[in-house]
């Protein structure tokens, strides 16, 4: 009487599962904290560059210490190309190359030139000694006589959820900027190109002696309008013509 | 009998010929050209109320009118209209559209609601935003700080443009006689100078030394 499966055909099957199981490569510090080290931190700020902790001695790294405000100078300065030796540094090529969205190419960490001029709102005077944070770095700058900061790095940031539909022209950053005696004024989407030195104005407006309630101005940068029409194109239908080729 | 006719057909046909002449007089154009005009010194601006988001609408009210130096107004329009991180000649392009428009209707001021201005700071005509100068565009002006790109006979005429499309030359375009934005790029990118892109999109003008 013939089995089925029979004994042998049993013995067959076992033995090829547990050749495919040994086959199968172990990573016993596979986990998800492993893998963020594994990763390079593509377009990762270095507030937050902090969360990735290089491997020290076989482990992980206190990753649970926040990033100190005001201490951009701890964490890594954007642009500051990898080590080799470090945890980055010490994958293999194929590790570092980009994973999903990062394969765009769309967050690799850029830099550019810029600087920032603070001026009176009211006068258009430069002031000096105004303390301009760059949100996006904490880094913390003060301005000279003439109102300006001095040049300094900063990453060029897109907003990745435009992506998959029309890339964005340009970066945007945020900066505030403090004096005593003035309003403090957040100065959002400013615009930030690869290649060039920028520079943008943020203006103060002083507290008078009538004002009660003493909050930051808000000044929001517009997306360049080139980029809108692009954005604006994309998704027009053949029945919706607007301004464009077709009646230049 | 002859002789009175005689006389009385020359001064007619002189009276006539008197007549043709006087109006076949060609009239007096006060043409407006970079000969008879200096450029700029102030524009007037007006400032259109912003949306509730906060951005210049080019349907809102005036708020007010803004004189601005002429070389800061096309200085703080350039990198509104173009970006900045376009290539150089590209700019150039940009520089002079944004220039003689802006010269154009400095000689062709409006009024609206009371306000009498040359441009306004929406893309009503040219995208503007006060002090929002940036290097690379102030360089690009400066180049073509004492160029004008007239007709031929020196007369100020609006350089129009538009936005375009990305990575084509835009022929579309230059049959419109329009400059497209996009295509000051495309033709930069292949080594065209602003000289051959301004030629490209407007035809029948030249390029002119301010005196």
């Amino acid at each position: 009487m013939n089995r089925f499966p029979s004994l042998r055909s049993v013995l067959y099957c076992c033995a090829a599962a547990t050749a495919i199981a040994l086959a199968i490569p172990v990573n016993p510090a596979s986990s998800i904290h492993q893998r963020a080290v594994d990763r390079p931190s593509y377009g990762a700020v270095p507030a937050m560059s902090s969360a990735v902790q290089p491997v020290v001695n076989g482990g992980l790294a206190n990753n649970s210490t926040p990033a100190t405000p005001g201490q951009p100078g701890a964490a890594q300065q954007p642009g500051t190309p990898q080590q080799p030796g470090t945890a980055n540094g010490t994958q293999n090529a194929t590790a570092n190359e980009p994973i999903g969205p990062e394969s765009w190419g769309y967050t690799n960490r850029k830099t550019s030139k810029l600087r920032i001029r603070v001026i009176d709102g009211r006068t258009h005077a430069p002031l000096p000694g105004a303390e301009v944070v760059l949100i996006e770095t904490e880094q913390r700058f003060t301005t000279d006589s003439n109102g300006y900061t001095p040049w300094f790095d900063a990453p060029i940031f897109r907003n990745p959820k435009y992506r998959p539909m029309v890339a964005e022209l340009h970066g945007q950053l945020g900066v505030i900027a403090y004096k005593n005696g003035y309003r403090d004024s957040i100065h959002l989407g400013i615009r930030m190109h690869e290649n060039i030195r920028q520079q943008a104005t943020v203006w103060m407006y002083k507290i008078g002696p009538g004002d009660r309630r003493i909050e930051p101005v808000l000044y929001q940068e517009p997306y360049h309008h080139l980029w809108l029409i692009q954005l604006a194109d994309k998704f027009r239908q053949r029945s919706q013509i607007g301004e464009g080729p077709e009646r230049p | 009998m002859k002789r009175s006719r005689l006389r009385s057909a020359v001064l007619t046909l002189s009276f006539v010929v008197t007549l043709l002449g006087v109006l076949s007089v060609p009239k007096v154009q006060a043409a407006q050209t970079i000969w008879n005009t200096s450029e700029p010194s102030v524009i007037r601006v007006a400032i259109r109320e912003n949306n509730p988001s906060g951005e210049p609408d080019p349907r809102g009210r005036i708020v007010y009118v803004q004189s601005v130096p002429f070389i800061q107004y096309c200085e703080d329009v350039l990198p509104n209209e173009w970006m900045p991180s376009w290539r150089p000649e590209a700019l150039k392009a940009g520089a002079m559209a944004v220039k003689m428009f802006a010269w154009y209707h400095h000689l062709h001021p409006v009024t609206v609601d009371g306000f009498t201005f040359d441009v306004d700071n929406t893309t009503n005509f040219q995208t503007f935003q006060y002090m929002s100068d940036q290097p690379t565009t102030d360089a690009a002006f400066n180049a073509i700080r004492n160029i004008a790109f007239a007709m031929p006979n020196g007369e100020i005429i609006e350089l129009n443009y538009r936005a375009g499309i990305e990575n084509d030359p835009n022929w579309q375009y230059r049959n419109a006689q329009k400059m497209a934005q996009w295509g000051t790029q495309y033709w930069a990118e292949r080594g065209q100078t602003y000289t051959q892109i301004l030629q490209f999109y407007y035809q029948g003008r030249s390029l002119l030394r301010i005196q």
